[in-house]
């Protein structure tokens, strides 16, 4: 056992200290104000005091912190994207992600498992191998390989899918990862909170003052707050938030569901996905499988979950591991997810002055945390987007210059 | 939303359906190529009642349902063109 | 030692039917109808499971399915719940997560370390050093888990049934039977499910010492037996709630879905336990567990215990346990005031009642696999502590808990309800309901049992005029107005081990340390604690949780809210939920004139097309090349049967082609065909193909595989919005497409068409007959320059087929598949629009200009293709060999174009072709070195540079 329980053992009272102070009431103003307690928001809010001082800063959560898409994606972290543009900064958040246990001082379990895309056709092979390339050129360890070594890291699963969609090789992302994802937003909140952040749960915007197209204040249900720097960063609520500001954006929102089994003893190490099975699946270290599939075919502003889902993913998990057939679904659920037209975020800086975006997460953004919060906060603090995310501004649309991640994050996650 | 009431062929479940998106109406002739690309992309992509294209795939047909993105609740479906005559 | 008692009434066990079976490697003996936990009960055994976190030992705490003590597995299945699945003769069980067998489970010692264990335990610790993380992960997930997965369980998908009926009842104890049997009367299509395999909910347990509860189940069995139009399923427990009241009921064998056109939810409560330490050991059991084993199994819980409540519900479990024979030593009540009556009623049979006192813990056997006595003392409800000083200690070997219940709400929240905590009946109750669903019983708040048998009736009228039944209202029955929970059931404890949550092993202390590191939450808490995430999902902890978190707060339980309930009501299998496995393709009429020839097969979008006919001796590549040389040299026959073909008719038909594709139409003549490119309306390359006017008002289009449904769709809807005074017909199911190419084509087909072929010019359509057969004949350029489709009656493919294989068998005509197809394309320096282009490409990056006409007044994408062509081209498609000589690793598809180091391009599309005697394909590069002459290199897998060379796109007559 590690030493550094035993002080909880020894110790009269309990040594626990709040991860974050509960404020209820915001001051009149703050430099900046950040919509969204996800990891998100909070991350942006922690580099915004880490790297640049700047920690007059408040956070509004309507809910509670991490409740959004933070708590509800199936945890996986990856980079093997299909643009340079997309694998560098997802290779950022990875790299990132691998020391930040250490740096916020809790245990993310973060957990490097190895990432299998698999490919049933030809045609998608021709993908794999293009993602390989691209990672490859950036520096990222991804590579495609034949049935056998998917065999090796996972012999349980059925390569000819039931007969139905037999594999034909992968695209195998070492760095593929899971992590708890509460756990980084609660870390991110801790370290944010430590350095003066103001956390506010249970307060919800409900306009964004501007004037002469340069923000100036939020109206809340806890009252007015004047502020020169908004950051949005609310998956799932990106559409309400811009039109309080008049922004347009290509975003509209589908759900996106998951389910999750019965603990069950270790048995699945490697993370897989298979795009035409619209399956990905990982087991938890709890011993539960975290399951999703493709996003919702249509428009909902609602998490609530459907039965065809769940029917079609748990028909496709059977096809790839057959002896799953009396193994427990406990719980389905959905979150909310931002979708653009190219599968980029939309991130930076905004035509209204001091509205900043971080949205446009379909279904890629906790893997995005870590990098995320550290270049919004950059771009708020110095008004001015770092090349990282030049990429995936809101004015590419504009400029008919779209970012190409289809292919790649259409597959999964 | 589990049932979608197709205009002309009934009440069906919604696996038999096809989403077609917003119902968009383009800017006119002449616009700038900011409007153009506006329309192109941009969607209205806060919750409400929204006219959006569906279709009905047994039977091929296409047609508006008033729906309201937030509730999910249809509030009624048209061919495009008949939306008086409900 | 059995605790089996002579039989009692309304039993569900047959005794008649002896079921052997062993647990943990001893036999065992129980009867028919026995769950695996009642049998073991019955012999004695009382350790059935050890805990998920601790390993602690544990026996019943429900018995209804709200907890995962007792998980099992029979060597073939795992994760098998114990005290709801059937005994079976010869079955050889064993618990799971245990180290070393349930008595002997080494992992116990990790309930000594618990204090180093805080909540949230895993958050604190292990990933500093970094590199020791995976270590202690690995020791982590071994702990945790249930069952082991057997690899070797078979496939097992189970049915799905599909049943519409009037009034859905969930859950068949009084309310449900009375909702059901009102609107069965009505002659209404009734469905009632019930979890248990025998109606009647508490009516066959909860008696109080008295006969009456069953005889009045017996009288409302009958009536729902003599309603024929109510379909009764037991055994089944409705999993979940899903929009326009569609309820998945999941039975043993299957999944039964479900559409009501009402719902009357009278689904009951959970019992919750008071939480006092050691709450858990072995005997210790909700009061309607006990009831449960008395009633249904005749098998008593324990042979003296006391009964711990903390509301009336206590005082008639111990009426219960008398009348079996248990002794009751006595009855400790958490209340200061209590009707006088239930002591009395108690005393008079002998037994004393402690009230204002709890049971401040349980001490256990030194092994903690039973009970040996109580520790009894004052409780202090605003403190909720026991006041130590003046404990007493009672010997006993079991205690019944009754602390109230919380109501089987689930399905209520799935469906939107909103609910409300009554300060009356001490829980929550529905306020607000959706429409079409009512709620009855206890789940609303009602339970006296008159009041629940009116409630029943009352939800079933309301039910009725939902669906339009005229019916008067029935009037309200109130909610109850005596506390049927305790508001605080819980006990300090300085040494904890008072359980909250018993498949997640969370004591009351996690909850107070959880808030004091600032999860005070109730979704925080839950998922830094993890109460209620266990299997069981919170049935038997969800409401303590609510409770401990209000009072640590300090506000009222209601301003706490409820986590979110979610689907499956139980954990459901997979086996249940799939099946409905869809992999839909398609194969063409000449499928198995394919498969006669040879064919292997390939997915091409839904279908099913040869890839190559397969030649005994000779190696695919081979082979392949073999196809690609016939269709050079001879002739060569492809089915493409799979391609979209499409008609438009009517007057107005050359107008929608020239607003739907790029191209121009209106002046084509008849028997001429076009190329057709389709872009979206941000001028991105969707699909292409051909139009050929084969009357003055119809056009046939022909396009590619993958996109054909797609692109018909899109000329409904843009169809509906332009109203033209045309027709759409999807025809690609009627008519087979075989295409003959190369320079014998034309040979293999002139003796059996009905005019001079050699008048047909390429690019045009016409009528004609094939072997007496009327076709549509289409001169195409895409493998060859002399190349004749057929489109004919699918019913005549394989006739026409064969009639051409027979034409061509001396000329040497060969079947080729989709392989050669894209080499002999390639050949032709053809791009093909989803190979080598992508989801962003434009025509101007793939050189379409010439398929492009500007100067039309509209088409689809023309205004965004005005403002890009005003921007630099990005990329641009070349075709492109090989440099002779290059001995190296060979390019594949996708391998890069790389350029001082960056990445410029890609290869789209790359083949060794024998005809040019070159590598050849086609790439993206940069618009500066496009020019034909211009040199690049293309990086391959293993890393070598292959050195390529831009040519003119006709790689054929570049060669010629």
């Amino acid at each position: 056992m590690p030493l550094r329980l035993l002080k909880y053992a020894l110790s009269k009272e309990y040594p626990g200290t709040r991860f974050f102070q509960a404020h209820t009431t915001p001051k009149k103003s703050y430099d900046v104000v950040i919509i969204g307690g996800g990891g998100h928001g909070l991350a942006a809010a922690y580099y915004l005091a880490k790297h640049h001082g700047i920690t007059n800063v408040a956070v509004l959560e309507k809910g509670y912190i991490g409740g959004g898409n933070t708590g509800r994606n199936t945890t996986i972290v990856r980079s093997n994207y299909l643009t340079p543009e997309g694998v560098k900064f997802y290779d950022a958040s990875v790299k990132i992600y691998e020391d930040l246990s250490e740096e916020l001082d809790l245990n993310l379990f973060y957990s490097t498992r190895g990432h299998f895309t698999l490919a049933h056709t030809e045609s998608a092979m021709r993908t794999m191998r293009w993602r390989a390339e691209v990672n490859k050129h950036v520096g990222v360890e991804s590579y495609v390989v034949g049935p056998d070594e998917i065999a090796k890291a996972c012999p349980q699963l059925d390569l000819s899918c039931s007969g139905k969609a037999p594999i034909v090789g992968a695209l195998y992302h070492a760095p593929g990862s899971v992590a708890r994802h509460d756990a980084v937003a609660w870390g991110y909140a801790r370290g944010a909170d430590r350095l003066g952040v103001e956390i506010f749960q249970n307060t919800e915007v409900t306009g964004i003052d501007v004037q002469g197209g340069q923000v100036v204040g939020v109206n809340t249900n806890k009252g007015y707050i004047a502020t020169n720097n908004v950051l949005s960063a609310v998956a799932g609520f990106t559409p309400r938030i811009c039109e309080m500001v008049g922004v347009e954006t290509p975003i509209v929102i589908h759900p996106l569901q998951a389910c999750v089994t019965e603990p069950m003893k270790p048995w699945l190490d490697t993370i897989l996905v298979s795009g035409s099975l619209h399956v990905y699946v990982s087991q938890s270290s709890r011993g539960e499988l975290v399951m999703g599939s493709s996003l919702d075919p249509y428009e909902v502003h609602s998490t609530r979950s459907t039965l065809d889902f769940v029917e079609g993913l748990t028909s496709h998990m059977l096809d790839m591991f057959p002896f799953l057939s009396n193994i427990k679904v406990v719980r389905q659920w959905a979150g909310m997810a931002d979708m653009t037209p190219d599968f980029a975020p939309v991130m930076g800086k905004t035509p209204v002055k001091g509205f900043y975006l971080d949205a446009g997460w379909g279904t890629w953004g906790f893997k995005a945390t870590p990098i995320s919060g550290k270049t919004m906060a950059e771009t708020i603090a110095r008004d001015q987007a770092p090349e990282l995310i030049h990429s995936f501004r809101l004015s590419r649309f504009e400029d008919y210059e779209l970012t190409g991640e289809k292919g790649a994050a259409s597959v999964g996650h | 939303m589990k049932l979608l009431t197709c205009p002309v062929n009934g009440t069906r479940p919604l696996s038999e359906f096809v989403y077609g998106g917003e119902l968009r109406i383009p800017p006119a002739a002449g616009c700038s190529d900011k409007e153009w690309a506006d329309y192109v992309h941009n969607r209205h992509g806060a919750p409400g009642l929204k006219q959006e294209w569906w279709y009905h795939g047994p039977s091929g047909t296409w047609f508006i349902a008033e729906r309201n993105t937030l509730t999910d609740q249809v509030i009624r479906t048209y061919l495009k063109g008949q939306e008086g005559s409900k | 030692m059995s605790a089996r008692l002579t039989k009692q009434q309304g039993e569900w066990i047959n005794r008649a039917a002896v079921v052997k079976f062993s647990f943990e490697g001893r036999g065992f003996s129980g009867f028919e109808g026995d769950t695996i936990t009642s049998a073991l009960w019955a012999n004695g055994e009382k350790v059935l499971g050890r805990s998920f976190k601790y390993h602690r030992p544990r026996g019943i705490l429900s018995l209804a399915n709200h907890d995962v003590n007792v998980m099992l597995t029979d060597g073939l299945d795992t994760n098998i719940r114990g005290d709801v699945a059937p005994v079976s003769n010869g079955a050889v069980f064993e618990a799971v997560n245990t180290d070393g067998g349930v008595r002997k489970d080494k992992s116990r010692i990790i309930d000594s370390i618990a204090p180093l264990l805080p909540v949230g335990f895993y958050y604190k610790a292990f990933h500093t050093p970094k590199k020791m993380f995976p270590f202690w992960e690995n020791v982590i997930r071994k702990a945790a888990g249930l069952g082991v997965v057997n690899f070797n369980y078979p496939r097992i998908t189970k049915p799905k049934q599909h049943i519409h009926c009037d009034v859905l009842v969930v859950g068949a104890g009084a309310s449900g039977l009375s909702a059901a049997i009102e609107a069965g009367k009505q002659g209404l299509r009734v469905v009632l499910v019930d979890e248990n395999a025998q109606l009647g909910g508490s009516l066959g347990f909860d008696w109080g010492g008295s006969q009456e509860s069953g005889k009045l189940l017996g009288e409302l069995s009958a009536e729902v037996q003599a309603l024929p139009n109510i379909q009764v399923i037991t055994s089944a427990y409705a999993a979940g709630y899903y929009p326009d009241h569609l309820i998945p009921v999941v039975t043993k064998d299957g999944m039964v879905k479900v559409r009501a056109g009402a719902v009357v939810m009278a689904s009951g409560a959970f019992e919750q336990p008071p939480v006092f330490r050691n709450n858990d050991i072995p005997g210790v059991m909700l009061g309607s567990a006990a009831q449960r084993l008395l009633h249904r199994y005749g098998v008593k819980p324990f042979e003296h215990g006391v009964v711990f409540t903390a509301n009336d519900y206590g005082y008639r479990v111990a009426h219960d346990l008398l009348e079996a024979g248990v002794k009751v030593a006595a009855l400790i009540d958490l209340r200061t005031e209590v009707d006088a009556a239930l002591p009395a009623g108690l005393a008079r049979r002998g037994v004393k009642t402690l009230q204002g006192s709890a049971v401040y813990e349980v001490e256990p056997a030194s092994d903690k696999f039973s009970v040996k006595a109580v520790v009894v003392a004052p409780y202090n409800a605003d403190s909720a502590e026991a006041d130590t000083g003046s404990k007493t200690r009672i010997e006993c070997d079991g205690v019944a808990m009754c602390a109230g219940w919380a109501p089987a709400a689930n399905l209520l929240y799935q469906a939107g309800t909103a609910m409300r905590y009554d300060y009356g009946v001490h829980q929550f109750v529905p306020n607000k309901l959706p429409a079409g669903i009512f709620a009855a019983g206890r789940v609303n708040g009602v339970y006296a049992l008159a009041d629940k048998l009116a409630d029943g009736k009352r939800a079933a009228v309301a039910a009725m005029r939902h669906i339009g039944k005229d019916l008067a209202e029935a009037a309200s029955v109130p909610v109850s107005a005596s506390a049927q929970s305790h508001p605080y059931p819980i006990v300090m404890h300085a040494k904890g081990k008072n359980f909250v949550d018993f498949d997640e092993d969370i004591q009351v202390k996690d909850f107070i340390n959880a808030a004091k590191e600032g999860f005070d939450n109730i979704e925080l808490m839950k998922r830094f604690t993890t109460v209620g995430m266990g299997p069981s999902q919170g049935k038997h902890s969800n409401m303590n949780a609510i409770r401990i978190l209000a009072r640590l707060r300090g506000v009222p339980v209601e301003q706490i809210g409820t986590t979110t309930s979610r689907p499956f009501f139980h954990p459901t299998p997979i086996g249940h939920l799939g099946g409905r496995g869809f992999h839909p393709h398609r194969t063409t009429p000449l499928h198995d004139v394919n498969a006669a020839l040879g064919a292997v097969f390939t997915d091409v979008g839904p279908w099913k097309r040869a890839a190559y006919y397969t030649v005994p001796g000779l190696g695919v590549q081979d082979t392949i090349l073999a196809e690609v040389e016939a269709v050079r040299s001879k002739a060569g026959i492809i089915d493409s049967s799979s391609f979209g073909k499409i008609e438009v008719h009517g007057p107005e038909a050359g107008v929608f082609l020239e607003r739907f594709f790029t191209g121009l139409y209106a002046d084509m003549a008849v028997g001429e065909s076009r190329y057709t490119m389709l872009l979206d309306e941000t001028g991105v390359v969707v699909d292409d193909g051909l139009a050929h006017r084969l009357e003055e008002e119809l056009f046939y289009l022909t396009s590619g595989t993958s996109n054909a449904a797609a692109v018909y769709r899109e000329m409904q809807r843009w169809q509906q919005l332009w109203q033209l005074d045309i027709g759409l017909v999807n025809v690609t199911g009627s008519y087979a497409a075989i295409n003959i190419a190369g320079p014998l084509a034309r040979q293999v087909l002139s003796g059996l068409v009905n005019f001079n072929l050699g008048e047909q010019q390429p690019h045009s359509a016409r009528e004609a007959e094939i072997a007496g057969v009327p076709v549509r004949l289409l001169r195409v350029a895409f493998v060859s320059d002399s190349t004749y489709e057929l489109h004919v009656p699918t019913t005549q493919a394989a006739f026409v087929w064969e009639q051409v294989m027979r034409a061509g068998s001396s000329l040497g005509l060969k079947p080729f598949g989709t392989d050669a197809q894209r080499i002999l394309r390639l050949e032709m320096g053809h791009a093909m629009p989803g190979i080598d282009t992508d989801g962003l490409t434009n025509p101007l990056e793939i050189g379409a200009q010439h398929a492009i006409a500007m100067d039309k007044p509209d088409f689809i994408g023309k205004r965004s293709l005005e403002i890009i062509a005003k921007r630099p081209l990005k990329k641009a498609l070349v075709a492109f060999a090989l440099n002779p000589g290059y001995a190296g690793e060979m390019p594949f598809e996708c391998n890069l174009v790389i350029r001082n180091g960056e990445i410029e391009g890609r290869v789209t599309s790359i083949a060794y072709s024998r005809t040019v005697g070159r590598v050849i394909g086609f790439a993206y590069v940069a618009p500066q070195h496009s020019a034909v002459g211009s040199a690049f290199e293309i990086r391959t897998d293993g890393g070598a540079m292959a050195p390529a060379t831009v040519v003119p796109f006709h790689f054929l007559a570049s060669q010629h």
